[in-house]
This record gives structure tokens, C-alpha cells and sequence, in this order.
């Protein structure tokens, strides 16, 4: 008597134990994330409130509320643009020059790669207390700047200071990860092409503009993606630092939705402005993958 | 390659998955008829206040061995939404505390259980030794819905030292020359300021700005004759009296600059200030403090003295599967014995402890005259703090418009009238 598993050809056992490999990863998936995202396009149809633990059909009212009545989503979808708009350029660009230099045949190099990799590894908690602690508005920074007699700004309470200290200290964490990406895609570049570049008159600025650039533009693009995802998705740095505020000038849309949602308890809207925040993030994403193909010319 | 081990391997990892979300999912299954009851409250694990409380729990295990008590500190800023989320997937806590802000919203909301049949039935607890007026937030005629078992004024703290270095009369000096008004403690806090360099005043735990916690401007605003709202929840701040605490608020900060402004973090309890608001609670932080200490009941105003109360209940939650247990235990530690224990830290709602000798004895870090003038005088004749329903929303919306007061150009009158425009449809709805 032959088991079932004896049973089966060579190509059916291959296929089921395949099968029988993914389901715990697959059910996960579907349990603890497709699941929840469905429930959350549907929940935003609801008029929903956790606390009262009611649930009503509510149609397109809380889009309506979020596009007609809702005066902080506006400001809200603007700190968050602004954020971006700020958090990325400053990011790449620094990750670009930091990597550039950190691959430079120097002494001491390995001691600044660690150095500039260390935030990135550091709690996230922790690196906001520290800020938190550094960014008073007669301490910390300001009590170094008034030795020199300057007077520093209250970085975390005036709504212009507030938004710079959270992008500049948001983009100090998380610099070290581009720079480790973009090192390793720097170290795979071939020296031939600078050589040759430079054997026919090109500057040091022209070899990495025209040479190297268009060749890290691959790596660069998906940086570049990682870090706009990203920087949607900050939550625990502006809790930590700001609360959102001061008068919610760093309330950006994922700490608006969890005001929303675990604050006022209203899930029905808060499930809505995530739905709004996913359609942001996946018209950004296709948007940057269409430049990818386009730009990027060793990519299929 | 042998495929039978790929294949039990696999079902193998298959079976261990499904084992560990089932055994997730079961995490609460009580063996051999014993129940373990989950109790939320928002005090730190390692305070004394919960050794108190654990102590307790034991003595109720020994009466009752088939209970045990597991108590699950969860911080008070997320407390109202951890305990939400808990509720809302079916993971609620058996019992708790809940704060009196929050009160009306949980009560409408249906998720405390009905107190009264089990409370009112019974002779040896006296439920009517309980004060009426510390009843009001968690009763709804022959309704209860929460007892409450802290009812503790506000407290000013002070840094005796600080006074001295700085040449001002203390608090308690300042009283006996009937002079302990907010007026005076403005210019206390600037002499010290002046003197010493070191902040003189600190809001609530230092709380204003970070979290926004109005309620610690409420004692100024009702000195003055203002309040954040009324009982039938009319705006209050933009009432004169409102307006002019405001001001006095604003000028300390940012004109005398002898309140901790925004944005920096002081430390009352290291010495980082010359005075704070709090509660009997916070005093056992003093006790190894390295300054000279004492509390002060809240200063006067031109609308005269008027002591103000902050509340904590302890509730049952309708979805509990061990509603008869939770509330066979919350009676336990609400009996008047383990009340007047309960009453070194959380000063009481029954008035036959509050009018012992228990409650003014009853912690050894305040003598008993100081006791009587800062907590027991001010539980007889204080008002709770403000309370709403639609609190979350009220909080929601106040929190950045309060940040606009918080800044040193502020137009004071103007703040408080956007105040009011932001919170007035949610105070009437």
C-alpha cells in the first residue's frame, strides 16, 4: 500500500511542496495584510467609531468631508508635500556626496561609513529624545549659540523652525541607508570609463556628471522611491518631537490619521484619508518607476 | 533529492504556523476554574502606589483563591485609546481606572457596566457612604458606573530653597498673611527667576505644551471667574475672568519669563523650578529629593478661592467575560478599610474616611494640619474638573489652537475666542 504522497509524480510533489512552503507566508500576508488594507477601503464607506464600537454605512461622506469640509486636510496634505519636498532633495543629496566621499581610497574611511551609519541603527525613540532634548528653546543648541550670542530660534515650538528641525533630524537618521546603497552601487562602477573620460579632457565634476551619474541612475531612482515612501510614512519622529504641532504646522497625513483614528476614534474617516494617502503614494511610485524606464537606460 | 523530508518539512513549518496563531488567539484560557483578572490603570509598574494595590490583590487571593489579579500599567496618554482598542478587539481588560474628563464618553458610549444593583444591595459596603458630589461624574440616578477612589485636589509643590535664596515669603507664609493669591505667586515666581536664574513656575507635570493638557489652566481660570466650560457646557474662555488667567498665564512665560515656556523641559522634582501644580500622588516623587519641599493649597483670585478636584474611578467593562469577579474585586479595594489604606495616595470619596483622623495621617510625608488645608478642606468644598462627552473632539480641536497662545505675540482675547468658536458646536452637539 503506497502512501498518497507515494502517489504523486515527481512534478506533483515539486509543486506541492512549494505549495505547502509558501502558505504560512502567503496566509500571513492575507490575515495580517491584504486583509486588513481591504477592510480599511472598507471602513472608509462607514461612519465608523471605535469608542461606540458603531459601524453605519456612511457612502462617499467622509471623501466628501475630507474634500469640501475638512479645513485641516488641506493643511495637513501640505505639511505632508512640504515635508517631502524638502526631506528627499535633502536627503539624496547629501547621501550622494557622503557615499561619493566615503568611497574615496582615504585613510579613516571605515570609521566614517560606521559614523554616518550609526542613526540609522539607533531607536528611533531614542533619537527623538535626544533631539528633543538638544532643540530647546533656551537649552541644549541654544544654550551653545548664546556663548557665541546668538539667539536661537525655539526650534520646536515656532511652526516654520519646528518643520525644518523635524526634516533635518529625520534626514540625519536615515541618511546612513542611502549612503550604504548608493556606496555599494558606487564600488560597482567601472574605473575604465572614468579613465577614459578623463584621458579625453573631462573634469572631475564632468567625469561624475556624465559618466557616473547616468550609471548610478538605476540605484539612484529606487533612493529616490524608497525615501519618498518613507517619508509619507514618518509617524513616530513628529509624535516624539512635536505632537504635530506647534498649531499643527508638522501634522502630516499618517499622524492625522492616527489622531483621527486612535485620538478621536473616528476609523471611518481615518480609514478614508489612508486610502487617500495610498493613492498618493502609489501615483508617486508610478510616476518615479515611469522615469526609471525612461532614464535609466540599462534597465528592462 | 528526497522529496518525503521537503514535503515534512514543509508541513512541518505549515503546522508549527498555524499552532503559534491558535495559541496566539487562545492566550487567555484560564486552566482548572481559576480566573485571572486583567486591571488597567496608569501609574507606573514599579511605584509605590501599585505595590499598595498588588498587596492588596494578594489579600484578595488569599479570600478568594480561584482569582488572581494581573495589573497592566498602561501610560495615562495613551490609556483612553490602548483601553479602546483592547474593547474594540474583544480583548478587554476586566476592570480599570478611568479618568474624569473621559468619563462622559465612556458612559455614553455603553461599554462601563451598571454598579448600582450589586453596590446599592449591599449594607456592609454603605455604598451611601460615598459623597454625592464625588458621585455626580459616575452616576445617573440608581446608575453607577464607576467608584470613585481618587479624589484629589490640586496642589501647588514647592521648592522651599528656592524661596529662600530668592528673599520671598513662601506659600505658607503668604497665607498667613492672607496673601496666597495667583497675583502673588506671579511675583514669587519672578524673584525667583530674577534671584536665582532657575524657572519659578511649572504647569501640571510640566504638561501644557507637550500634551496640550488644558485642564491645568483651570485652577487660574476659575480663580479669576472663568472656566474652560460651564455645567450646561457653555464656552468659557473667552469669559473676562477666563481672558485675564490667560493673560497672567502668558505674561509669566513670556514677560516675566519666570514660567517654563514652551519648548524647554524643566524638572520640578530636580530642582529645575521654584513651584508646580500636582496631586497628592506626585508628592512621594519629593521624598528623596534633595531640596527642602512643602504643598500649598491653590492661591485665591479676585473670584475668590476655589479648589479644584481631578478624579479616578475604578469601572468594570461590560465586555469582560469575569464581570461578577471584577466587581467582587473592585468592592474589595473600595471598602472603607482599604479606602483609608488606598488614602496616602489617593485621597477619598467616602466620607467616613474623609472625616477621620485616617486621611490626615495617612500620609507620613505631610503632616496632618497640611494634609487637612491642601486635600481634605479642598475635597469638601472643590469642583471637579470639566467633563464632555465628546471630549476626544473637544481635545482634537483645542490642541493647536491652545499652541497659538504659546507664543510670546499671542493676542490673548483673540485665542480664546477661536477657542471657543472651535469647541462651541462640539460642546452643543
Amino acid at each position: 500500500m503506497r502512501s498518497p504522497a507515494q502517489r504523486l509524480t515527481l512534478r506533483q510533489k515539486d509543486a506541492l511542496t512549494g505549495v505547502l512552503f509558501i502558505t504560512p507566508q502567503t496566509l500571513g500576508f492575507l490575515l495580517f495584510v491584504l486583509g486588513p488594507v481591504l477592510a480599511i477601503v472598507v471602513f472608509s464607506f462607514q461612519s465608523r467609531n471605535l469608542l461606540a464600537q458603531t459601524a453605519d454605512p456612511a457612502g462617499l461622506a467622509n471623501y466628501q468631508t475630507l474634500l469640501q469640509h475638512d479645513a485641516l486636510f488641506p493643511v495637513v496634505l501640505r505639511n505632508s508635500l512640504i515635508f517631502t519636498a524638502t526631506l528627499v532633495p535633502l536627503n539624496i543629496v547629501l547621501a550622494l556626496l557622503l557615499a561619493t566621499l566615503l568611497t574615496q581610497p582615504l585613510r579613516g574611511m571605515t570609521f566614517f561609513r560606521t559614523l554616518y551609519f550609526a542613526p540609522v541603527l539607533t531607536s528611533a525613540v531614542a533619537w527623538a529624545i535626544v533631539w528633543g532634548f538638544l532643540l530647546q528653546g533656551d537649552q541644549g543648541i541654544n544654550g551653545f549659540l548664546a556663548v557665541l550670542h546668538i539667539h536661537g530660534p525655539n526650534w520646536l515650538r515656532e511652526p516654520g523652525w519646528a518643520m525644518a528641525s523635524v526634516v533635518v533630524t529625520r534626514v540625519l537618521k536615515t541618511v546612513g541607508l542611502n549612503i550604504v546603497i548608493l556606496m555599494a552601487a558606487m564600488q560597482n562602477l567601472p574605473r575604465e570609463l572614468d579613465e577614459a573620460a578623463s584621458v579625453d579632457g573631462a573634469s572631475r565634476w564632468q567625469v561624475f556628471l556624465r559618466v557616473r551619474m547616468p550609471q548610478l541612475a538605476p540605484t539612484l531612482l529606487v533612493v529616490v522611491v524608497l525615501t519618498v515612501i518613507g517619508s509619507f510614512q514618518v509617524f513616530d519622529h513628529i509624535l516624539l518631537l512635536t505632537n504635530g504641532g506647534p498649531a499643527n504646522a508638522t501634522t502630516v497625513l499618517i499622524y492625522y490619521i492616527w489622531f483621527e483614528a486612535f485620538r478621536a476614534f473616528n476609523i471611518g474617516y481615518a480609514s478614508a484619508l489612508a486610502v487617500v494617502l495610498f493613492v498618493i503614494i502609489l501615483a508617486l511610485t508610478v510616476i518615479q518607476w515611469t522615469i526609471r524606464r525612461r532614464f535609466a537606460y540599462n534597465e528592462r | 533529492m528526497n522529496i518525503p523530508r521537503k514535503l515534512s518539512t514543509a508541513a512541518l513549518s505549515l503546522i508549527l504556523s498555524l499552532v503559534v496563531i491558535v495559541m496566539a488567539a487562545c492566550g487567555n484560557s484560564s486552566p482548572g476554574g481559576k480566573v485571572t483578572l486583567r486591571y488597567t490603570l496608569w501609574i507606573g509598574a514599579d511605584t509605590p502606589q501599585i505595590d499598595l494595590l498588588k498587596k492588596m490583590a494578594q489579600e484578595y487571593n488569599t479570600l478568594h483563591p480561584t482569582v488572581n489579579v494581573t495589573f497592566d500599567s498602561i501610560p495615562f496618554a495613551d490609556y483612553q485609546s490602548t483601553v479602546t482598542l483592547q474593547l474594540a478587539g474583544k480583548n478587554p481588560p476586566d476592570a480599570g481606572w478611568i479618568v474624569e474628563r473621559t468619563a462622559p464618553s465612556w458612559e455614553k458610549t455603553g461599554v462601563l457596566t451598571d454598579l448600582g444593583p450589586t453596590l446599592h444591595g449591599d449594607s456592609a459596603y454603605n455604598f451611601g457612604d460615598f459623597s454625592t458630589s464625588a458621585l455626580g461624574l459616575w452616576t445617573n440616578g440608581q446608575t453607577v458606573y464607576g467608584i470613585p477612589f481618587s479624589n484629589s485636589p490640586f496642589i501647588v509643590m514647592y521648592n522651599a530653597d528656592l524661596f529662600k535664596k530668592a528673599g520671598t515669603d513662601t506659600p505658607d507664609q503668604l497665607i498667613a498673611q492672607g496673601k496666597w493669591t495667583w497675583e502673588n505667586l506671579a511675583l514669587a515666581a519672578k524673584k525667583i527667576k530674577d534671584a536665582t536664574g532657575t524657572y519659578g513656575f511649572q504647569n501640571f507635570d510640566g504638561a501644557l505644551y507637550t500634551s496640550n493638557f488644558w485642564g491645568t489652566l483651570v485652577p487660574v481660570m476659575r480663580a479669576y471667574g472663568g472656566d474652560a466650560w460651564s455645567d450646561t457646557y457653555q464656552c468659557g474662555f473667552t469669559s473676562a475672568g477666563s481672558v485675564a488667567a490667560l493673560q497672567l498665564i502668558h505674561d509669566m512665560i513670556f514677560k516675566d519669563k519666570s514660567a517654563v515656556p514652551p519648548g524647554t523641559q524643566a524638572d520640578f522634582y530636580s530642582g529645575g523650578a521654584g513651584m508646580m501644580l500636582g496631586q497628592l500622588s506626585r508628592v512621594n516623587k519629593l521624598s528623596s529629593s534633595h531640596f527642602t519641599w512643602s504643598i500649598a493649597p491653590l492661591p485665591s483670585g479676585p473670584a475668590g478661592y476655589h479648589p479644584v478636584v481631578g478624579q479616578a474611578a475604578m469601572v468594570v467593562f461590560k465586555n469582560s467575560p469575569h464581570q461578577a469577579e471584577a466587581l467582587d474585586f473592585i468592592k474589595f479595594l473600595t471598602t472603607q478599610q482599604n479606602v483609608g489604606r488606598l488614602a496616602q495616595y489617593f485621597p477619598p470619596a467616602r466620607a467616613s474616611v474623609l472625616g477621620s483622623d485616617t486621611l490626615a495621617k495617612a500620609n507620613p510625608l505631610v503632616p496632618s494640619a497640611l494634609m487637612q488645608s491642601t486635600v481634605i478642606d479642598p475635597i469638601k468644598n472643590g469642583k471637579v474638573l470639566p467633563a464632555h462627552p465628546n471630549l476626544p473632539a473637544i481635545e482634537l480641536t483645542l490642541t493647536p489652537l491652545l499652541d497659538k497662545l504659546w507664543t510670546p505675540n499671542a493676542d490673548v482675547p483673540g485665542v480664546a475666542a477661536s477657542l471657543c468658536a472651535g469647541i462651541d458646536p462640539l460642546l452643543k452637539a
